[in-house]
């Protein structure tokens, strides 16, 4: 390890030994055991080099040169309301820096044998659950970050829904950061345990009401037991200067089925990691992402898929558009174990370049140790095609509007497929309200 | 109306056109036929606009206009409209939404006031009725996944909610079957009238039996080498285009 990376090694470690005491469940042995581990990971692995193969393209330097510190317990004043959706009637969670608000939360009508609420709370009160589940799904940190959120593990969200239970609403996830002051970093950990049968929709949005500068370092884990079903939507609209990590892990039971819809649009480094298992057959899981990359924002997608079991379905469809002086990075692996015959898994990758000053890479991986697969991978990067253009603008439309109509019916394919109307409606507009301001086309046709 | 003069062009420092000289006035129907490779496909892009054409000689003047001067969606607000011979695909790009941001854009510029969903609709199902189209395909994203024959009739239905002055066809009867030419050709037959020109661009003369012309303009080699009336097309029919060519060597 350099020096470069050592140095703010020490400074986590040395933060996270005053912070250990203070944490929820401290006299927990089991959770201390579980931090102190995590701890030891972290120096072990370090911080992440470039030269290894999952972070080749995403330097950490301009993360591990600020000078983060723990949120303390202090909470801003929050104006809920800039940031609801109108017209999505959810069952309501809100997260302000890590922290689980009650006040801001509406919760009081969910049915009987789903609880959502604060993992902290859970902790104190009623560990069975955390103890029996936390860091099952996630295993052994494969980063120091994951160790670091681990190491650090406190409050964040927890949902369990029982055996059969449905929700009859979804369930909407605010994660507010703000950090006006002193940069913050905010180690989230979410949980969430759908029993045999159950169903839930869960629509996540991190959210900033500034422009402040501190990192999301999230890490959720999501288990769902045979024939369990979620919807999950998530939307990142980090603040611009703000760092975003966010891992996930899950872990699908026989024929569970996993819906994972993403869109990225914030944030000056972003990175999303999803890791789903298959540990059952016949389960299936869809992911289908979008990522709006401009102006001196990174984006990284994180996609590894682990058929384990015969007969699971995975499909994945992730589209980017980039515009200025950016970097966005698709990185999407199947791995299709010699035992998951009958695996179906498809993987693809489109990217549109609306700057010669844009950076893509994008890596479909399959590797295949079954026999009778079906199995496929593809990425596309290109421009906007200049027949359409013309075509467009022979009817009347000028090129500026033109340029985001097709931008727009590149994102349409994800939007659309997206369940939860309002909030594809939001990310609509706010990808249109992007394309409009970006200069695009003004360098390259 | 149009007014082409001594028009050269050339694509890669290759001369496509050598000097077409061309008259078109309001109310007229204009045929341009000719040989594979003739060029009749680029005199149709370069009324419209499109790019990697380079005019080298001559002018082209829409009312009294330098047509070559404007930008696409400007020629498109002066009334110029062009049928293509193949509609590209717009995945993502809602039919209905497309027309109705095509139209209000050239009635703004026009300085008409923009049509409401309302008022769009209501035009829009008249326009279908020409075309012998129904509403789904205003559902459906532009020209994606459409036949042939269904690309065409979404060609003639733009035209049909634009009202052109000046509407240029380019080889708007291939890949179809007699009876999908025949609907084309009734939707463009509804839309003559005295105040608004076509040209129709084709390579045979079949689609004339349904769309008559009141000239007929040979271009072979980059120039205009015959011009005459709806029985020239018939001439050629029978004879060929080795005929004219062989006259021309003659």
């Amino acid at each position: 390890m350099n020096a470069a990376a050592t140095a703010p090694l020490a400074s986590y470690r040395d933060s996270l030994a005053r912070l250990q005491p203070q944490l929820s469940g401290a006299g927990q042995p089991w959770l201390a055991q579980y931090r102190r581990e995590a701890g030891s990971h972290l120096q072990q692995l370090g911080f992440p080099q470039r030269r290894q193969e999952a972070w080749r393209y995403t330097s950490v330097d301009r993360l591990l040169q600020q000078d983060f510190v723990p949120a303390g317990a202090a909470l801003p004043d929050i104006d809920l309301g800039a940031f609801l959706l109108p017209q999505l009637d959810a069952h309501r969670a809100v997260f302000v820096n890590g922290r689980f608000v009650a006040g801001l939360s509406s919760l009081d009508t969910l049915p009987a044998g789903v609880n959502v609420g604060s993992l902290k709370q859970q902790i104190e009160c009623n560990p069975s659950v955390p103890a029996r589940w936390l860091g099952r799904a996630a295993g052994v940190p494969q980063h120091a970050f994951s160790a670091l959120n681990t190491a650090a593990i406190d409050d964040g969200l927890i949902i369990t829904v029982a055996q059969g239970q449905k929700l009859d609403r979804p369930v909407e996830v605010l994660h507010l950061t703000t950090a006006p002051g002193a940069a913050l970093v905010v180690p989230s950990r979410s949980l969430l345990l759908l029993e045999v049968g159950a169903q839930a929709t869960l629509v996540e949005r991190f959210v900033s009401p500034d422009a402040s500068l501190y990192f999301n370092n999230s890490l959720s884990e999501i288990v769902l037991q045979d024939d369990a079903e979620l919807e999950h939507v998530w939307l990142q609209e980090e603040s611009p200067a703000a760092f975003h990590l966010h891992s996930l892990f899950i872990n699908q039971h026989a024929r569970s089925r996993y819906r994972n819809t993403g869109f990225a649009l914030g944030g000056a480094w972003a990175r999303t990691e999803l890791n789903i298992d298959f540990l059952g057959e016949a389960a299936a899981a869809e992911l289908d992402g979008l990522y709006v990359t401009g102006e001196q924002q990174l984006t990284d997608t994180h996609i590894d898929i682990r058929h384990g079991v015969p007969g699971c379905r995975s499909h994945t469809n992730y589209k980017g558009l980039l515009h200025g002086k950016c970097r966005a990075v698709f990185d999407g692996r199947i791995e299709v174990k010699s035992r998951a015959s009958k695996t179906d898994a498809h993987l693809h990758n489109a990217n549109l370049l609306l700057s010669r000053n844009a950076e893509v890479d994008t890596k479909p991986q399959l590797e295949i140790y079954a026999d009778d697969v079906k199995c496929s991978h593809g990425t596309t990067v290109g421009q906007l095609d200049p027949a359409q253009l013309f075509y467009l603008r022979s009817r009347g439309i000028d090129a500026a509007e033109a340029r985001r109509m097709l931008c727009l019916g590149f994102a349409g394919e994800i939007l659309d497929r997206c369940g939860i109307a309002p909030l594809c409606e939001h990310v609509r507009t706010a990808v249109a309200d992007r394309l409009a301001q970006a200069p695009i086309g003004a360098e390259r046709v | 109306m149009l007014n082409i003069e001594k028009l050269q062009v050339s694509v890669d420092d290759k001369p496509i056109l050598n000097g077409v000289d061309l008259k078109v006035n309001a109310g007229e129907v204009h045929a341009i036929m000719g040989p594979n490779g003739s060029g009749k496909s680029t005199l149709a892009h370069i009324l419209a606009g499109r790019d990697g054409y380079a005019v080298t000689g001559g002018t082209v003047s829409f009312e009294g206009e330098n047509l070559l001067a404007l930008e696409p969606e400007e020629r498109a607000h002066r009334g110029v409209f062009l049928a293509m011979q193949y509609p590209v695909e717009l995945p993502g790009v809602n039919n209905m939404v497309f027309m109705k941001t095509a139209l209000n854009a050239v009635r703004t510029a026009r300085g008409e006031a923009a049509l409401d969903a309302v008022g769009f609709m209501k035009l829009v199902r008249e326009r279908l009725r020409l075309v012998q189209m129904d509403e789904r395909f205003l559902k459906r994203n532009v020209n994606a996944g459409f036949s042939g024959g269904e690309k065409k009739r979404n060609e003639i239905l733009q035209m049909a909610v634009l009202e052109p002055k000046l509407a240029i066809l380019d080889e708007t009867d291939s890949g179809l079957d007699i009876d999908a030419m025949r609907v084309v050709a009734d939707g463009v037959n509804a839309l003559r009238s005295p105040e608004r020109a076509m040209i129709v661009v084709t390579h045979y003369q079949r689609l004339l039996d349904y769309i008559e012309p009141d000239f007929v303009h040979v271009l072979a080699g980059g120039r205009i080498v015959r011009s005459g009336d709806r029985t020239l097309a018939q001439e050629l029919e029978e004879k060929g285009y080795g005929w004219l060519e062989q006259e021309d060597a003659a």
